[in-house]
């Protein structure tokens, strides 16, 4: 069937069988494997997605349901060169990529608590990542990344509002 | 080959249409958050998905007169979001936040949860707090339950082949009421449920409690107000010995509902002291 969305700013119309997962569409029809294949039942959110701007795990999710939607993925979040985005240069800054693995869920569900919630304490950070599984860093890193990424645009929007 | 077809209808009307044609093994898709993973599991028992997930019909939240409404399609966030949730029935609020992480949150559907009537469902105990009544609808018309007697036991309903789950209705608590919800897991958040308790109460203006509902949640096959519990509470002034005798009545309960299970030693203890815990919240 007939498919039909927003991917990163770009329009997809796709013909795909409707009894496949968003998480198949876009890894294996689409080579969107910023999407990572963890447990494919929920559970670790390592597949995580913006759907209309919320976070969803998109194994958990109809590739049909995509339709006339606007996702987000990883391969979306970069500054204006293409380059990391101030929370994946603090990701990289604190140590809170090991394996790599869980980041671009992490990733995802940092942006989407700071477009909620821009100055999140260390308890809404931890609560914004309980769908997120990381077997490497103990969290620590990460939460603190996110902190730092808050701060920053704080600062930065301090300064915007001063000038 | 595709396992199974999808269709999305536009409108409530349409999916009753749908689902009317009986020849067609047709399921109901809410969030899918269940769904997907049933699929990775086992193969469909169903030709076709009929995705209500954006019928408008089944996102309503509203306050008609003194009856609240909720429909069948509305998200664990979107009622979390809700104003008038949070104003007049915060224990749904409170149970919805702790349903699984935002992924599952952003997804799932309170209709989801009481059709697919899981023995640990979160919002079932709360609900039932409220003496929901659950509104079902088809083509051949409409049929209501007290969530209580909708749910036979885990994962069994009465609901039909043909129906969809419209809307719930309750009444919303008294003012001045307050109430808990406690959930109990293996991990502090984003857990299936071992034990939940869902409690309402009030005081009056001489102290003594007259208004309160209790319901705790997996631990008996239908999930139900525990009446012997309430009466022991009701006209009662608050106090801690008042409430170990509570917690002592909901476990025996418990039993006599559930039988002697393989949990049971476990249960009958984390019972009492979730019970003890409710209304030492709701009446301190």
């Amino acid at each position: 069937m007939q498919i039909t969305f927003t991917l990163n700013d770009a329009p997809i119309a796709i013909d795909a069988p409707p009894d496949i997962s968003l998480l198949t569409l876009l890894r294996e029809r689409l080579g969107i494997t910023g999407v990572k294949d963890g447990c494919d039942v929920g559970e670790c959110g390592a597949c995580a997605i913006l759907l209309d701007g919320l976070l969803v795990n998109s194994c958990q999710i109809l590739a049909p349901q995509a339709d006339g939607r606007t996702i987000v993925t990883i391969e979306g979040i970069h500054d204006e060169t293409g380059g990391p985005a101030d929370l994946q240069r603090h990701f990289i800054d604190q140590g809170a990529v090991q394996c790599g693995f869980c980041t671009p869920g992490m990733i995802l569900a940092g942006e989407a608590l700071l477009a909620e919630n821009p100055h999140p304490d260390r308890a809404e950070i931890s609560e914004a990542i309980v769908g997120n599984l990381c077997r490497c860093t103990g969290y620590i890193q990460i939460v603190d990344a996110i902190a730092a990424t808050a701060e920053e645009r704080q600062a930065r929007s301090g300064q915007g509002e001063r000038a | 080959m595709s396992r199974f077809t999808y269709i999305r209808p536009d409108s409530l009307p349409e999916t009753l249409e749908l689902l009317a044609d009986l020849d067609q093994a047709s399921r109901l898709l809410a969030g899918g958050t269940d769904l997907l993973i049933r699929l990775r599991r086992q193969e469909p028992d169903f030709d076709r998905i009929i995705d209500v997930s954006r019928l408008p019909e089944l996102k309503i939240i509203a306050r008609e007169g003194d009856e609240m409404r909720l429909g069948g399609g509305v998200t664990y966030t979107e009622l979390i979001k809700s104003e008038l949730i949070q104003t007049l029935t915060p224990l749904l609020a409170d149970a919805a936040r702790q349903v699984g992480g935002p992924q599952v949150r952003n997804q799932g559907t309170i209709g989801g949860n009481i059709v697919n009537a899981a023995g640990g469902a979160d919002m079932l105990p709360p609900l039932t707090c409220l003496d929901a009544t659950v509104h079902l609808a088809s083509a051949r018309g409409q049929r209501s339950f007290l969530l209580s007697d909708f749910i036979l036991h885990p994962a069994r309903t009465h609901i039909r082949r043909d129906e969809v789950l419209t809307h719930l209705s309750f009444l919303a608590p008294p003012p001045g009421a307050r109430s808990v919800f406690l959930k109990l897991g293996r991990q502090r958040v984003s857990s299936v449920a071992r034990l939940l308790v869902a409690a309402i109460g009030r005081v009056d203006a001489t102290g003594r409690i007259d208004f309160i509902r209790f319901a705790p949640g997996a631990v008996t096959p239908q999930v139900q107000r525990f009446a012997a519990v309430e009466a022991l509470l009701l006209g009662e002034t608050p106090a801690p010995e008042l409430f170990e005798r509570a917690g002592a009545q909901a476990s025996q309960t418990m039993q006599s509902l559930a039988g002697e299970r393989w949990s049971s030693p476990y249960k009958t203890r984390v019972l009492h002291t979730l019970t003890v815990r409710a209304l030492t919240q709701i009446f301190s």
